[in-house]
């Protein structure tokens, strides 16, 4: 008895109590969830039978029937293009401004700090702001650029199919930007400033420094940058029933809104299900390039 | 023992046998849901501090649910069993919950109620509390659409008077388009959602179309002219995403000259509109056709989880005597036909009154049927993808035809 104590209070049984709060903690808000959406694919569900586990087997009915939809491959395709399209602008627009920031000039630190400001404003509120700069008639966006001649007819963001879908696109590369550059800056500040010096010795210049030493010491670092962005990207839901609702005729819609109108416009949970454990492959791969790419810190 | 001593003892005393006696007959709570109050004082929520006051036997737990949550939160709490005793859905939404034993059946409580009587109700909004014969509810206000138009822009482009039939109103609308001063000939909803259904599913109808029968010549024609008016620019593209009152805000503040909704405009716009306006009956395809118009509007029901289903209809009892209250007080049209609407003195807003109560009589139900949702799906979906040129009017219709025979048959 007492040496079970001892090993509680000192040794492995410490460990093995942390881990397992831990665990237990994991399972039941993440694992068992998972694992009733997962079921629920796999079910015929009716919104009456919502709260019982047991339901009628519905096999691989509803992903057949959910790839059977006329708008199945244009809600694959503006998925593709929101979380590339996304992914792209927030690393390549952050890693500038962290670079820039990386430059000694008064209130560089204050300046990083106010970019935050678009990170800590919640999805439906910058959503709202988007859908008042990106309206067709009135909007800000099509005032800006009217007035410096870019364009001379009025650009329907909200309401082109050509465009809906960059709308949103638009909106969640600011939203992301601010945390993409923050990580950025972080990973750039680690890289020992004595390697610019000497290759500036050599006779390197601003761009070989950035190919040869930037990016090589920087890739562990982007690697997450983008994994944590694909996931980030893939759950970004409250910015589409804000800006667009996924319209005009599917335009503007991903997998994440469609899943959710399944089961909560349409009722029809089990198809909503099959959509997310759909897009639960893409996270799951996003997730092991993302432990792959940390894998070099520092481990316990 | 002085007197104020005997007095307090003797007021203690009576409180202590009141109080006995109240904890004895603890009065029976009956929750009701609505969306009412969310915004501004509505009908329920009115009524229920009305008849909490005047009732100690029952009180009701009223519980304002905003209207995009109603129907998942009252399926949630029904699956987990802890329904409320009444709800009220918007009508479409009626059916997924009669058809599925979720509502009583309050057929024979009616036949002896002195209070509510199944005669006076337009057969509509009836026919949405309706399920295999049997009575689920009772339509607690109803509304349909119309055309508004600004007639100081008629006056000035000298048409004589609001469009008639489809060909006048795209005519019309070309007439009043003024680019220059931001003027839309015409602004209505075409929203991938219930609105767009709802302003779109009058036009299959009148054409001898219905909601299982949507590929009609007329509902082509209809979007084949919605597309020319938003590719001409005599309505804007952003009729695809607005909903109808953000649509008909660009009405009031002049910068369309024609809108389609309904009577919950008319408050704001005897407020906003700075111009004279009129309302008219929603056009036809060809003069002497029959008209159709959409119906809206909220319905009252018991669900059948209840455990008090004598208190729950006197609830409904309650809320429906105070319906010649509806429009002076809220503005909601009455769903009866008993019911005299009392002057306003505001001659627009009686003129307009007096359009929607003859529309109303040409209103026809969404449904009833138990995946409405999924068929108002096919229903928009199809006039987006034609308005927005992915498909060919015939063909986004054949499409949302196939996908409706799937669900009905």
């Amino acid at each position: 008895m007492r040496r079970i104590w001892n090993s509680i209070t000192d040794g492995m049984g410490f460990d093995l109590v942390l881990v397992g709060l831990a665990m237990a903690f994991l399972v039941a808000l993440a694992g068992l969830p998972l694992i009733y959406n997962v079921m629920m694919s796999f079910q015929e569900v009716d919104m009456f039978t919502l709260g019982s586990l047991i339901r009628p087997w519905a096999g691989l009915d509803n992903y057949r029937e959910v790839i059977a939809q006329p708008e199945f491959g244009l809600i694959l395709r503006n998925t593709g293009v929101f979380v590339f399209g996304s992914m792209i602008g927030q690393v390549a627009i952050g890693f500038a401004l962290a670079l820039f920031f990386m430059l000694k000039f008064p209130f560089a630190g204050t300046i990083r700090g106010l970019f935050l400001v678009s990170w800590v404003m919640p999805g439906l509120v910058v959503g709202a702001i988007w859908g008042w700069i990106l309206a067709g008639d009135f909007g800000v966006l099509n005032a800006i650029l009217k007035s410096l001649g870019i364009i001379d007819s009025t650009m329907f963001w909200k309401s082109d199919p050509r465009l809906s879908i960059w709308a949103v696109t638009i909106a969640n590369i600011w939203l992301g930007l601010a945390f993409n550059m923050l990580l950025l800056s972080v990973g750039l500040q680690a890289i020992p400033r004595d390697l610019y010096e000497a290759a500036e010795l050599d006779g390197a210049n601003a761009f070989w420094r950035f190919s040869s030493i930037t990016l090589p010491m920087m890739r562990s670092t982007l690697g997450a940058v983008l994994a944590l962005g694909l996931i980030y990207t893939l759950q970004q839901f409250d910015l589409f029933p804000a800006i667009t609702e996924g319209g005009p005729a599917n335009s503007s819609n991903v997998a994440q809104y469609w899943a959710w109108q399944w089961s909560f416009q349409l009722f029809d949970f089990a198809k909503g299900a099959a959509v997310s454990v759909m897009m639960l492959i893409f996270v799951v791969l996003a997730s092991a390039v993302y432990v792959w790419s940390t894998r070099h810190e520092v481990r316990g | 023992m002085s007197y104020t001593a005997k007095t307090l003892v003797s007021a203690m005393a009576l409180a202590a046998m009141t109080g006995g006696a109240m904890a004895q007959d603890d009065p029976v709570t009956l929750t009701v849901w609505s969306i009412d109050g969310d915004d501004r004082p509505g009908p329920s929520d009115t009524f229920s501090a009305e008849f909490n006051e005047q009732r100690d036997d029952i009180q009701i737990d009223y519980r304002i649910v905003a209207f995009d949550d109603i129907v998942n939160e009252t399926l949630r709490a029904y699956a987990t069993g802890n329904a409320p005793d009444i709800v009220s859905f918007d009508n479409p939404d009626f059916a997924l919950f009669t058809s599925r034993g979720a509502m009583l059946d309050i057929t024979d409580m009616i036949e002896e109620s002195d209070v509510i009587n199944v005669e006076n109700y337009f057969e509509g909004p009836l026919n949405s509390v309706t399920w295999d014969g049997r009575i689920y509810g009772i339509p607690k206000y109803t509304d349909t659409i119309g055309v508004f138009y600004n007639k100081d822009m008629f006056e000035e482009a000298g048409i004589d008077g609001p469009p008639q039939t489809w060909a006048e109103f795209e005519a019309d609308a070309e007439a009043l388009t003024d680019p220059a001063n931001n003027v839309y000939g015409a602004v209505f909803s075409a929203r991938a959602g219930e609105e767009g259904t709802f302003q779109f599913l009058p036009l299959i109808q009148m054409s001898g179309g219905s909601y299982e029968d949507v590929n009609t010549q007329g509902a082509q024609e209809a979007l084949a002219m919605m597309k020319r008016m938003i590719d001409n620019g005599w309505a804007s593209q952003d009729v695809l995403s607005l909903g109808q009152w953000d649509a008909t805000g660009t009405f009031n503040s002049g910068n369309a000259a024609m809108a389609i909704s309904g009577p919950w405009e008319i408050d704001r716009m005897v407020d906003d509109a700075d111009f004279e306006w009129g309302v008219t009956l929603l056009p036809v395809f060809e003069e002497g056709d029959e008209r159709s118009s959409a119906l809206g509007g909220f319905n009252l029901g018991i669900m059948s989880t209840t455990e008090h289903p004598e208190e729950a209809f006197e609830v409904l009892e309650y809320f429906a005597s105070q319906d010649d209250r509806l429009f002076p007080e809220f503005g909601n049209l009455p769903a009866r036909s008993d019911i005299e609407l009392p002057e306003t003195g505001t001659p627009e807003k009686d003129e307009a009154l007096a359009v929607f109560q003859e529309q109303l009589q040409y209103a026809q139900p969404r449904g009833p049927h138990p995946e409405w949702q999924r068929i108002s799906k096919a229903i928009y979906d199809a006039m987006q993808s034609a308005l927005t040129g992915q498909a060919e009017p015939e063909a986004a219709l054949a499409q949302a035809q196939t996908t409706i025979d799937g669900i009905v048959n």
